[in-house]
């Protein structure tokens, strides 16, 4: 058993550091203040190949492992959770079903253009009537002449708002449940796709949370991916991957705040001494530590696991709980440390505790993790 | 034009160094490349990239300094050499600079760009030495480089008087002030290329270098104990009307600071 990272992940975590200290965390006070990442930062992002972290080479990424990636998102989130998203997103719910189950032209028409940035990848199964219960989506797609024809609604689309590659969900008869859902890969700009806006929210405010209407949209039937009726099965093999990244972008988010706490409590001084040196200050600070380091061994091992090519969506299903349920936790406490000024969003940790909240929904509710949990415990 | 760069490995002094009993606490200690040493690599990389030039990196220090040379890789250096010897360990700058006087005189170079001083120490002797060492014209605190032709460039520095533009021949030796330049971020397929490239490894023995050489037997200076700076005391802070702040400032001034 091995917990060192390699020079490899050290090299990358570095490399990260550097963009993150010098353009993502200067910015996350804006971020959420103009519910946007300045579209410069998005370009710097791109550029630095942030967006193509383990896609192969042959499709212009940058080549690195799975963990490489999560290291990636955690540093991000660290700083800001919203542009955390951004990458985990486009990465797990985009490129990486093309990955998994694209063909070789998808790869090859699809992956480039994410991995440089120049589109932004999202993921489009939620239905208004249909969240946990995926399943039952109500899109429908029927076959036409050399395409397939796409109707329905598509909400809570994260990276909506940069119009560019999207995965979509859709059924070709709801009474086959699971089985009748196939998948598509859609430029967002085709025409019969309306982008409904973008919603406001209580946190990751500076990511784009839109809707789409589906009225006849036309998709080549070069672009469906995987087989007719594989769609499910698609949707739960991206999520899984998925919930590892929300476990790093909770992760990076519970730190960043225990980050703060930490630096607080050894500056601030009340009583004539810091409020490093108040018992109960100092405990809140062990607990905090305590469910991090859980949190990312979980989290790193779920990592592990996919980049051996393992089973591995119980440990993400866990790894996601724990983080999201850390991340929650320690943010809130994270204010109690600061009092008042944490209540400020100058000192950032009201803005993580607004973050975190969301990590324990998307990708699944930790309810929803709960039900894979204990059925792999009671098999 | 062949460039030789060196980057050293210090203490990230961001985070917070505690010291105890004299020396430094070294567990939790985290490392960076020298700040002034990434503007040298990106003032390489740039006159690479202008004029074209052969770029080779030198760092000595343990195991862990090959991650400077790879950062310095997918920033865009294209050859590194790590020096790697336990009798280093107590070295000063004076015995940095004899043990690149030998990197150099293996490889032909025509300029030395290193960072003005190191963050660490904050000493800025080890370039000064080395181009003295050398016998080679140097140049400090460099604040822009250009080629004039093969054999002369053009630099501009920061002196008593203000900016000072100096004709240097080469070879010659140049350490960069951070006001150079904006050292880039390395992207991820550079990192990817960097770790997949050669590293140049040597100890003392393979340089043909004897202690005696590098002036360590015994070495010339010696740290003999660190001391946490003094922690300020926090200052006063007045709010109200300015008149009666200010008579109320002067006041404490003459009568408890004693400094009017
Ligand atoms: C900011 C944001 C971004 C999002 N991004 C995307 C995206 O990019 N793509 C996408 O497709 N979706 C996205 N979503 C949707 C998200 O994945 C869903 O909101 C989530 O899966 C829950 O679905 P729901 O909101 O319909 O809640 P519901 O399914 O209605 O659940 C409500 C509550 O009931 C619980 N519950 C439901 N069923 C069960 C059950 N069987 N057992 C126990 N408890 C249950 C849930 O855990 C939850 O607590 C996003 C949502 C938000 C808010």
């Amino acid at each position: 058993m091995d917990f060192e990272f390699s020079e490899e992940h050290l090299l990358v975590q570095e490399g990260a550091r550097d963009l993150v200290e010098s353009k993502i965390k200067p910015a996350a006070i804006d971020t959420d203040k103009n519910h946007m990442i300045d579209p410069t930062l998005v370009k710097t992002i791109s550029e630095l190949g942030y967006l193509g972290a383990y896609i192969p080479e042959v499709y212009s990424g940058a080549d690195l492992d799975f963990l490489s990636y999560i290291i990636i998102i955690e540093e991000v989130s660290k700083a800001c959770a919203s542009t955390g998203i951004l990458i985990s997103a486009h990465t797990s719910l985009c490129c990486n079903p093309i990955l998994q189950s694209g063909t070789e032209t998808q790869k090859q028409n699809f992956l480039p253009s994410l991995a440089t940035g120049e589109k932004i990848g999202c993921f489009l199964l939620t239905e208004p009537d249909s969240g946990s219960d995926a399943a039952n989506i109500r899109t429908t797609y029927v076959e036409k002449e050399d395409a397939y024809i796409l109707n329905g609604n598509k909400i809570f689309v994260t990276n909506g708002g940069y119009l560019g590659i999207g995965i979509v969900f859709a059924t070709r008869d709801r009474s086959q449940g699971y089985k009748g859902i196939s998948a598509f890969i859609v430029d967002l700009s085709t025409s019969g796709i309306e982008i409904m806006g973008n919603e406001e929210k209580l946190g990751i405010r500076g990511s784009y949370t839109t809707s789409f209407a589906l009225d006849n949209v036309k998709v080549a039937k070069e672009n469906l991916l995987g087989k007719e009726g594989e769609g499910f099965k698609i949707a739960l093999e991206t999520l899984n991957g998925g919930r590892i990244g929300v476990a790093a972008q909770a992760l990076g988010i519970a730190e960043g705040a225990f980050d703060r706490s930490r630096a607080y409590a050894k500056e601030r001084k009340q009583f004539g001494k810091p409020l490093a040196a108040v018992q109960a200050i100092q405990f809140k600070l062990a607990d905090m530590k305590l469910k991090i380091e859980s949190a990312k061994l979980i989290t790193y091992k779920a990592a592990w696991l996919k980049c051996q090519k393992m089973q591995h969506s119980v440990e993400s299903a866990m790894a996601k709980t724990i983080a999201s349920e850390t991340a929650t936790w320690v943010t809130k406490e994270a204010i109690q440390v600061h009092g008042g000024y944490g209540y400020i969003c100058e000192y950032e940790v009201e803005r993580m505790f607004r973050d975190a909240k969301i990590t324990e929904i998307y990708e699944g509710t930790n309810e929803i993790q709960r039900i894979v949990i204990a059925k792999d415990v009671l098999k | 034009m062949k460039i030789l760069t060196t980057v050293k490995k210090v203490v990230d002094v961001e985070l917070n160094i505690q010291v105890k009993e004299g020396k430094i606490v070294q567990d939790g200690l985290q490392y960076v490349m020298n700040a002034w040493d990434e503007n040298a690599v990106e003032a390489t990389v740039q006159l690479k990239e202008n004029n074209g030039a052969e770029t080779t990196l030198v760092c000595m220090g343990d195991s862990e300094s090959t991650l400077m040379i790879r950062k310095a890789y997918a920033m865009g250096i294209e050859n590194g050499i790590h020096v790697d010897d336990p009798l280093l360990e107590s070295a000063d700058s004076n015995g940095y600079a004899k043990v690149l006087k030998k990197i150099y005189e293996n490889g032909d170079y025509d300029l030395i760009i290193t960072g003005k001083q190191a963050q660490d120490t904050d000493n800025g002797h080890t370039g000064i030495m080395l181009a003295e060492y050398l016998d080679i014209p140097c140049v400090s605190n460099v604040v822009a480089i250009e080629v004039v032709d093969e054999s002369q460039l053009a630099v501009s520095r920061i002196g008593d008087s203000g900016t000072e533009i100096i004709n240097v021949n080469l070879p010659a030796l140049l350490t960069v002030s951070d006001s150079i330049n904006e050292p880039r971020l390395p992207a991820l397929r550079g990192i990817m290329m960097a770790k997949k490239k050669a590293i140049e490894t040597k100890t003392l023995a393979d340089l043909e270098l004897t202690l005696e050489q590098i002036d360590m037997q015994p070495v010339r200076t010696e740290i003999l104990e660190y001391q946490a700076p003094s922690v300020r005391q926090a200052g006063k802070k007045f709010e109200g009307d300015a008149a009666e702040i200010t008579a109320k400032v002067v006041q404490l001034l003459s009568n408890e600071a004693k400094v009017i």
